[in-house]
């Protein structure tokens, strides 16, 4: 615990100095305000129980604020229009996922969940989030695609990874820190992706898709590793053989 | 001496904090400075006037005479002085505005206000707007001005465009700071395009604006900022202060007006001050509270009255 607090302090190595975000996480500090005010945040919470029927769209932000107390003239708020739903939406589900570790706690004397287990159940939490807006998902998709919003949309991405892989419990320090983040990052949005066309019964298809994406990363993993390692023992072998035949190396 | 004569002007319009002095101009025998009576006592409350300082009674009376001025070459000259950008900077502000839009099909229709809105430039454009995109015939608006020559270009203006004579425009001679014939909490959107800088009192105008406005209600204001990037603010400093001035005198025949002009955009507060005075009249503002246009040139501020929470 002790070093986990110590390293979520190193962290900030990465960090840049941004107003309402930070890239790591603390125990000691409060986490900073959103990119949201109140005033915000009451409209958009309103607006989200109207997506499913309205969708990300101009008229769910009306009808939040109407709910609200505010007026149609009100979404003037949004500069950035129907994405601060998808943002909203991003971002009350990557928080939502603290509230669902609980899951992650096996029972007394049972063998303690792997972290690897523990990513693959939180990103099947963080898909689930989804259950209710699929169908109007790719609406949200071609919203982040926009040029304007892609940083914030990989922003996010990159901030859910790292919650995932917080929330798990990993401690790495080294670029494992990195790859981890990363293909976890692609694995998400390519199951994303999968499951807004996903028919199947509670999305078997989509947990089949995602467990295959694990696999694969293993594999990839388990190659990289070991030709890493040869390319290791070959090099320290030759210098090995050219020191031995007197090279000054 | 002769060279030094010659580059007078040029070294002035690089300077514009020293123009407030009496300096030989070329092209103009303006003497407003010289005969105005402002010299204030320090009992009256001042507040100023291009570059100088004036009684707060006499600004208002100043402005008047300016735009009275300038009200039937006032399309021409803008045209000149931005090369046609400020249509560009009006059209992307009544869109993203989006007035007349709606969650209810027919739409409810907004009660729209436009200050300083005597030629109708604005004011056309939300309607506009509001009838061709938002499908919303039942938006009206007020179109008000202190100035009842710059309403009358507009009503002359109404006249060409399918608003003719309609029911959905008001006309309004008001001063913005005293709208007593504006019900409180009446108006879905209140626009000030170009025209907060002129006001003797910018604060008071706000609370006004927060007064007639719906909760929820829009405060949208494009208005003359400050340029950001340092280069393009010099040149930009040598475009006003050395073309525009001569260009009111070459098109408009009015140089003083246009010397007004210029150095009440350099007057108004920048971006961040008059946020803060957006913020303090009590409305919320969206993301960092404004747009900035061309670089800075121009800049759109919103703000939002917050409902009450009860």
């Amino acid at each position: 615990m002790v070093a986990r607090t110590l390293l979520s302090r190193i962290r900030p190595l990465a960090a840049r100095a941004r107003l309402f975000s930070r890239t790591y996480h603390s125990y000691d500090h409060p986490p900073p305000p959103g990119p949201f005010s109140s005033t915000e945040s009451s409209i958009l919470s309103a607006s989200l129980p109207h997506i499913p029927s309205h969708g990300f769209t101009l008229t769910s932000l009306s009808l939040g604020a109407k709910d609200a107390g505010y007026i149609d003239a009100s979404t003037n708020l949004f500069p950035q229009g129907p994405f601060a739903l998808v943002r909203y939406h991003l971002m009350t589900q990557r928080l939502g996922l603290a509230e669902k570790t609980d899951s992650l706690e096996t029972a007394e004397g049972a063998k303690p969940m792997g972290t690897g287990a523990k990513v693959k159940k939180l990103t099947w939490e963080r898909l689930m989030g989804n259950k209710e807006v699929v169908h109007r998902w790719q609406e949200a998709l071609a919203l982040m695609a926009q040029p304007s919003n892609v940083p914030t949309s990989l922003k996010e991405l990159a901030a859910l990874s790292d919650e995932i892989w917080f929330l798990s419990g990993d401690t790495s320090v080294d670029t494992s820190w990195y790859t981890k983040r990363a293909s976890l990052s692609t694995i998400y949005a390519a199951t994303e992706l999968f499951m807004t066309t996903d028919k199947s019964p509670d999305y078997a298809d989509t947990r089949e898709f995602l467990d295959r994406r694990f696999r694969d990363v293993q594999i990839v993993g388990g190659a990289m590793g070991s030709v890493g390692q040869w390319v290791g023992f070959t090099a320290s072998a030759g210098l090995n053989v050219l020191r031995s035949k007197g090279v000054r190396i | 001496m002769a060279s030094r004569l010659a580059l007078r002007p040029l070294l002035r319009a690089a300077k514009p904090q020293f123009q407030a002095t009496q300096v030989h101009r070329c092209f103009t025998s303006t003497t407003r400075r010289a005969e105005s009576p402002s010299q204030s006592t320090n009992h009256e409350r001042t507040t100023h006037f291009g570059f100088e300082t004036v009684a707060e009674a006499e600004k208002e009376a100043r402005v008047a005479g300016v735009f009275s001025n300038v009200a039937a070459s006032y399309d021409t000259m803008n045209d000149f002085m931005s090369l046609g950008i400020h249509r560009l900077w009006k059209d992307h502000f009544v869109r993203s505005i989006n007035p007349g839009s709606s969650s209810t099909i027919p739409s409810s229709g907004w009660t729209m206000l436009d200050i300083a809105g005597g030629t109708g430039d604005i004011a056309f454009r939300l309607l506009d707007h509001c009838t061709d995109i938002n499908n919303s015939p039942q938006s009206t608006i007020t179109i008000s001005d202190i100035n009842p020559s710059m309403l009358a270009e507009g009503k002359k203006r109404s006249l060409q465009t399918s608003y003719a004579n309609s029911p959905r425009i008001n006309w309004l001679v008001a001063n913005a700071e005293h709208l007593d014939t504006v019900e409180s909490n009446s108006v879905d959107l209140y626009t000030v395009a170009f025209g907060i800088r002129n006001f003797t009192n910018k604060e008071k105008a706000l609370r006004e604006a927060y007064r007639v406005l719906k909760p929820g209600g829009v405060f949208a204001c494009l208005e003359f900022s400050g340029v950001t990037n340092p280069l393009f603010d010099a040149v930009y400093k040598r475009w006003s202060f050395g073309a525009i001035p001569l260009i009111g005198q070459l098109v408009a025949g009015d140089r003083a007006s246009y010397q007004y002009l210029v150095e009440s955009i350099e007057k108004f507060p920048k971006q961040e001050e008059f946020r803060d005075m957006i913020k303090d009249a009590g409305f919320v503002v969206p993301g960092k509270g404004w747009e900035d246009l061309t670089g800075g040139i121009a800049a759109i501020h919103k703000g939002i009255k917050p409902v009450e929470k009860a």
